[in-house]
């Protein structure tokens, strides 16, 4: 077929400028394609533009597949394995340029051939090859499974980056206006992406990058004149749909295999289970199922047995997004029925507030508001940030009857964004603000969590929420309290007290009011105004009566006795190391202590563990620990408690919104023998794993081609420091803006989804534009670009402290017209974040440092793979700010590198 | 016909997904209270198993030596215990993928998304049980069925409910065999496929409670069924690091109930263990090392 192909192009008159050389049967001119005009050349350009966004497209495919199937978090490394397939490319087609140039023809065939197959077969492939997470550490295999995984998805990216490398070497002359079309068509066809999670579920997303690989393939020959390649490259697009679509079903193959350990696969295990909605959308695949085996009453009281006959049957639905959950759904109980509701944290609030002017900050499943109208709320206004959500509550008639319409209940409003946002922005006060295990989902679930941003749990949504109070009002937080030894809620408790302080409060000591359950939930409640005592003696009674732990209430008194005792064995019981205890051995025949083994049986039931039997109710350490931390917040000294604490308990803010990353990063080296013990920061863990293998991976790419003997060639090239130094800079600093803006953005998006689309799409089209207008200022660049690096750098330093304000401030608009703030946000910096690839590899081409060219592509490729990796560490580190602050500083540091680009070459030493 | 091949194909399934269960020898006699294995040495254990239990010496050496580190780490807490453990043959209740993985210091998956604890989270959460003779225990999530297989070699009343239709119908299956090999004990364990949210109301009360499948909050039902003076235990937390709730269900001398939460050491913060190993007779630290 390629054979059939290249005669056609070397047809007479295929090509009308310039006739080119024919080597070896193979064209080897430079760029003759590029010289066409018109249609043909439009043609090509958008053929460039559709494969890479071939490449974007998978890139959001392959993170939807990881996000539905298993664990979120490995679906988020895809952006570096994409980056990787480039860094790798650069390299072979370094060692091989001579090839690679005599050969494009070939290459670019074979490439826009492979890549559809190569994206449905790889996808086919690795979704029979399941890894599981939870098993990463103590099963060998997992680890090979998840390196299968990844280099079968690897594959596809690969294609996508031969033939953008090759289409770069043959197009070095007019690489500014290449690169834009490569950067336009990558964010058009990101928001095509995004546009197309409303259409397909996340099982056929494969078919975009399938059906864009395939439109690129037949633009690119028939930019070249091709029918029969088009035709040819167009069958094997349609063949791979096809494939994608029926295969699967043929062999019995799951093109998404979905965790057994996903909570919606046990829900599909229950014998009466039956799914009763589904809905695709960027917000995530949402389902409800129905099944008398479902049973929530999160953080109920043990006491509700002693007075409740039964709890209501068949009152659930479990909502899962992504295949995570359950989420609640209530059904409309009658009144006998809800009695169990006085047994739930989420009462508290109303025990003091009768008739309550009520706001719940995340509508969720509805189980606050649910508790809210059953206990005599005047009004309930409920936010909730995802569109879905608020679709299936409003639309399905099911839902709507089970639920008894609940949004459309007489005393309900809602507020069709996130809550946290509209009370940042109202001038409305309310009596309650509930935050009651929102994102429960993603607080609950054993298991290693992604990192993710938290912006309603943050200081600065916390000051919001106790703003909106009435005098006298109750801002209730209940989150979950299963870690031992605590972690998430001593966050929580850290960040109340910060909020309060920072709203101008200089004594806390009255204003809260906490109480947990063991292993189950804990409540906070903040009242604008301070407690009063007959208010504090129905709480104290009623945390009694359920049997609740009191952790902090006006006057509680702490025994300060035991404040070492307790951070030391904490810190004990993570770090200790077996090896301090004494060695026993296990083999009899050559080993006399034997005996010690059966003696010891005897001595197992020693007193040091004494356990069975002993009911004497005593504290538990967590819930001392617990006290001792209010004891620190109310004298302020939360510094002195974080330091003695053996994990990070930092609060939440705007610019560190992370429920994650607990281990000091000087603890790290203790972690590696004990991972199982730290499985709910595998998401963090995880981040350094892969910031050290993109660190290896990426230096081993950009040193192979000086390995393979092109230090000789390099070595005639002057600048070659500065060279690689400036594509270093420009590679880590572009992904690290990228990344780390879509954390900012979804302080007003609310979204990660969404924000992830809108910056990817925004970035590459502003960033193409810049790059395609660089073009005529690459005479003056020697002028030009140290005032454009230095204004990215002001602009992104800039960006670091003023952007969450302002996004909370846009914030409260309609959700269009935030898109388009974000937009505008993010085109200045983007745009002239155009100008420096664009320049740079112009540069390359006209000082005739063709060698150079595909290196800095590479070295590009390889600093996008590290920044990548780096910016979630500097996220949880250093917070949000930092990480654009050294993304300018990355682009000022370009500068210097940028004039060793300019030194001209030695045209006697490359010859 | 189709039907039946299909039942043929899924019978042959289970039977090659525990096929160490076929390739085991009998148990020579049923085995008394009364009786109990060597503890003074490998040697002696395994070679008194094998002469009364009929089992593999491989599996019953791997028993042994993570019966060594078990002990070392306080995961059995009195001679009943760790008679209970060197009693029950783990390795008949893993898939075939980990038998060799067995007595690891670690859960390994069965299947349906749910896992069979290591062995020093059941020594540990049924040792914190103390569980007597003749006294009746529920455990909820029979899962592989180990823990219901130890706790039969504490007590001859034990009743176990899973939620899972096929890992009830595979486990009963294991037990059945296991029966019809000799294992008289497992005769002990009731089972049945059900929602364990309802505890099993005909056999209630009940002196001891565990539960091994994970919820938002303790089932009202399972704290009505239990004894007053009753202990419920209930693993919280992701599987490798899990802390085990104990809920005491106890009288006020003014005749009211109390309940209590605790962890199962009264509040004793307790190390954790790295993942152990023996290197030839030696405790190692870490298999992640």
């Amino acid at each position: 077929m390629i054979s059939e192909i290249k005669e056609r192009l070397e047809e007479p008159g295929l090509d009308e400028p310039g006739a080119g050389d024919i080597t070896h049967g193979v064209r080897t001119s430079t760029g003759e394609e590029w010289s066409q005009a018109g249609i043909r050349q439009f043609l090509l350009y958008a053929a460039v533009g559709c494969v890479a966004g071939a490449v974007i497209a998978l890139q959001i495919a392959i993170m939807r597949i990881f996000s539905v199937g298993s664990w979120a978090h490995f679906g988020s490394l895809v952006v570096s394995l994409a980056m990787l397939g480039f860094g790798l490319t650069s390299a072979v087609m370094c060692m091989a340029r001579h090839w690679f140039e005599r050969h494009w023809f070939v290459v670019i065939a074979c490439s826009l051939a492979g890549v559809a197959p190569l994206v449905v077969g790889c996808n086919l492939l690795a979704q029979q090859l399941p890894f599981n997470p939870i098993f990463l550490v103590s099963d060998p295999t997992q680890k090979w499974r998840l390196l299968g995984n990844f280099s079968l998805y690897l594959l596809p990216f690969l294609a996508g980056s031969f033939f953008l490398g090759t289409v770069f070497l043959r197009a070095k002359k007019v690489f500014g206006r290449v690169y834009f079309a490569d950067l336009l068509g990558s964010g058009l066809c990101g928001l095509l992406t995004l546009g197309s999670l409303f259409l397909f579920h996340p099982d056929n997303l494969m078919l975009v990058p399938v059906v864009l690989a395939g439109i690129g393939g037949v633009l690119w020959f028939a930019g070249l004149g091709s029918v029969r390649g088009a035709v040819l490259i167009a069958l094997v697009a349609l063949a791979s749909a096809a494939a994608h679509l029926w295969l699967p079903e043929k062999l019995h193959a799951a093109k998404l295999s979905v965790s057994d350990y996903k909570g919606v696969s046990y829900a599909r295990k229950f014998p009466d289970s039956q799914r009763i909605y589904q809905n695709v959308s960027p917000f995530g695949l949402l389902e409800v199922y129905g099944s008398s085996y479902l049973h929530f009453a999160p953080g109920l009281s043990d006491n509700a047995s002693l007075n409740l006959a039964s709890m209501p049957v068949n009152a659930y639905l479990g909502l899962y997004i992504d295949g995570d959950g359950p989420i609640g759904i209530m059904r409309d109980l009658p009144e006998d029925q809800t009695a169990y509701f006085k047994y739930l944290p989420m009462v508290y609030p109303y025990l003091i507030k009768s008739q309550a002017k009520t706001f719940i900050v995340q509508f969720g499943g509805g189980i606050s508001t649910s508790v809210a109208l059953h206990s005599d709320a005047q009004s309930v206004t409920v936010g909730e940030s995802n569109p879905a959500f608020l679709k299936a509550f409003r639309e399905n008639a099911e839902l709507k009857a089970f639920t008894g319409d609940l949004l459309h209940h007489p005393k309900v409003k809602v507020i069709n964004y996130d809550g946290r946002l509209f009370l940042a922005n109202t001038q409305e006060r309310y009596d309650v603000i509930d935050l009651s295990l929102a994102d429960s989902a993603g607080l609950s679930n054993p298991g290693g969590f992604a990192i993710v941003e938290k912006y309603s749990y943050t200081q600065e949504a916390m000051q919001n929420y106790m703003r909106a109070l009435n005098e006298g009002g109750v801002l209730a937080v209940t989150l979950w309290n299963k870690e031992e030894p605590p972690k998430s809620v001593l966050k929580l408790y850290a960040t109340l007290a910060a909020a309060a302080r920072a709203n101008g409060e200089q004594d806390i000591s009255r204003s809260f009011f906490v109480a947990s359950s063991y292993l189950s939930t804990v409540t906070v409640l903040y009242q604008r105004g301070g407690f009063t005592e007959p208010q504090l003696a129905i709480l104290r009674q009623h945390t009694s009566a359920m049997s609740f732990d009191e952790i902090y209430s006006p006057g509680f008194a702490i025994d300060g006795d035991q404040v070492s005792k307790v951070f030391d064995e904490f810190r004990e019981s993570i770090f200790s190391s077996a090896d301090t205890e004494p060695q026993t051995h296990a083999g009899e025949d050559n080993d006399p202590s034997l005996g010690q083994a059966g003696d010891s049986v005897a001595d197992i039931s020693e007193p040091d563990l004494e356990m069975a039997g002993d009911t004497a109710a005593q504290t538990v350490p967590a819930t001392q620990l617990s006290r001792l931390a209010w004891q620190a917040l109310v004298n302020n000294d939360w510094q002195g408690f974080s330091k003695r604490y053996l994990f990070d308990v930092q609060p939440l803010t705007n610019n560190h919104p992370y429920f994650a990353a607990y281990v000091h990063p000087s603890d790290l080296p203790k972690v590696v023998d004990r991972l199982e013990l730290f499985q709910d920061e595998w998401g963090y863990l995880l981040l350094w794993a892969t910031l050290a293998i993109a660190c290896a991976a990426g230096l081993l790419l950009i040193s192979i081609p000086v390995v393979f003997g092109w230090r000789m060639i390099f070595q005639h090239y002057p600048g070659k420091r500065e060279t690689i130094l400036y594509f270093a800079c420009l590679g880590f600093g572009y992904i690290v803006v990228e990344v780390g803006l879509i954390a900012h953005f979804i302080e007003a998006l609310a979204n990660a989804t969404v924000s992830a689309s809108v910056l990817i799409t925004g970035m590459l089209v502003f960033s193409g534009l810049g790059s395609f207008v660089s073009e005529r200022y690459l005479p003056r660049a020697r002028a030009i670009m140290p005032r454009v690096f230095l204004a990215i750098g002001a602009l992104l330093i800039a960006y670091g402290f003023l952007l969450s304000p302002v996004l909370n401030m846009i914030g409260h608009l309609d959700y269009a017209w935030r898109l388009l703030c974000c937009f505008v946000l993010i085109a200045p910096p983007a745009f002239l974040m155009g100008f420096p690839m664009a320049t740079g590899m112009g540069i390359l081409t006209h000082l005739h440092k063709d060698p150079m060219f595909l290196w800095a592509w590479g070295v590009n490729g390889c600093f996008s793979v590290i920044g990548a990796a780096l910016v979630p560490i500097i996220a949880t580190s250093f917070g949000l700010t930092a990480v654009l602050a050294i993304a300018g500083a990355v682009y000022l540091l370009a500068t210097p590198a940028f004039f060793g680009l300019l030194k001209p070459v030695n045209n006697k030493l490359v010859r | 016909m189709k039907s039946f091949l299909r039942f043929f194909c899924v019978s042959l399934a289970i039977a090659s997904a525990f096929s160490p269960a076929i390739a085991s020898a009998n148990v020579p006699a049923p085995l008394t209270w009364e009786a109990s294995p060597p503890t003074d040495s490998r040697a002696a254990f395994v070679e008194w198993m094998v002469a009364n239990r009929g089992e593999d010496a491989k599996y019953l050496g791997q028993r042994w030596d993570r019966y060594i580190i078990m002990q070392r780490n306080h995961d059995l807490l009195d001679e009943k215990n760790a008679r209970a453990y060197l009693l029950t043959p783990r390795e008949e209740f893993v898939l075939k993928q980990n038998l060799p993985r067995a007595y690891d210091h670690a859960f390994l998956d069965i299947g349906y998304g749910v896992t069979i604890s290591g062995p020093h989270v059941v020594g540990r959460m049924t040792s914190s049980l103390n569980i007597k003779q003749g006294e009746k225990v529920l455990e909820v999530g029979t899962g592989s069925g180990y823990q219901s297989a130890y706790l039969a070699h504490l007590t001859d009343k034990v009743w176990s409910i899973e939620i899972i239709k096929p890992i009830a119908t595979r486990t009963r299956a294991v037990y059945d065999d296991l029966i019809a090999r000799g294992y008289s004990e497992f005769k002990a364990i009731n089972t049945k496929q059900a929602d364990g949210y309802y505890g099993w109301e005909e056999a209630a009360p009940f002196d001891k409670i565990i539960v091994t499948c994970g919820i938002d909050h303790i089932p009202p039902a399972l704290l009505q069924q239990l004894k007053v003076g009753g202990v419920m235990v209930i693993p919280v937390g992701p599987p490798g690091a899990q802390h085990i709730l104990k809920v005491t269900k106890e009288a006020n001398p003014d005749g009211t109930i109390k309940i209590t939460r605790s962890d199962i050491y009264n509040g004793k913060i307790v190390p954790f263990v790295p993942f152990t190993k023996l290197e030839g007779d030696d405790i190692k630290g870490s298999h992640n090392k």
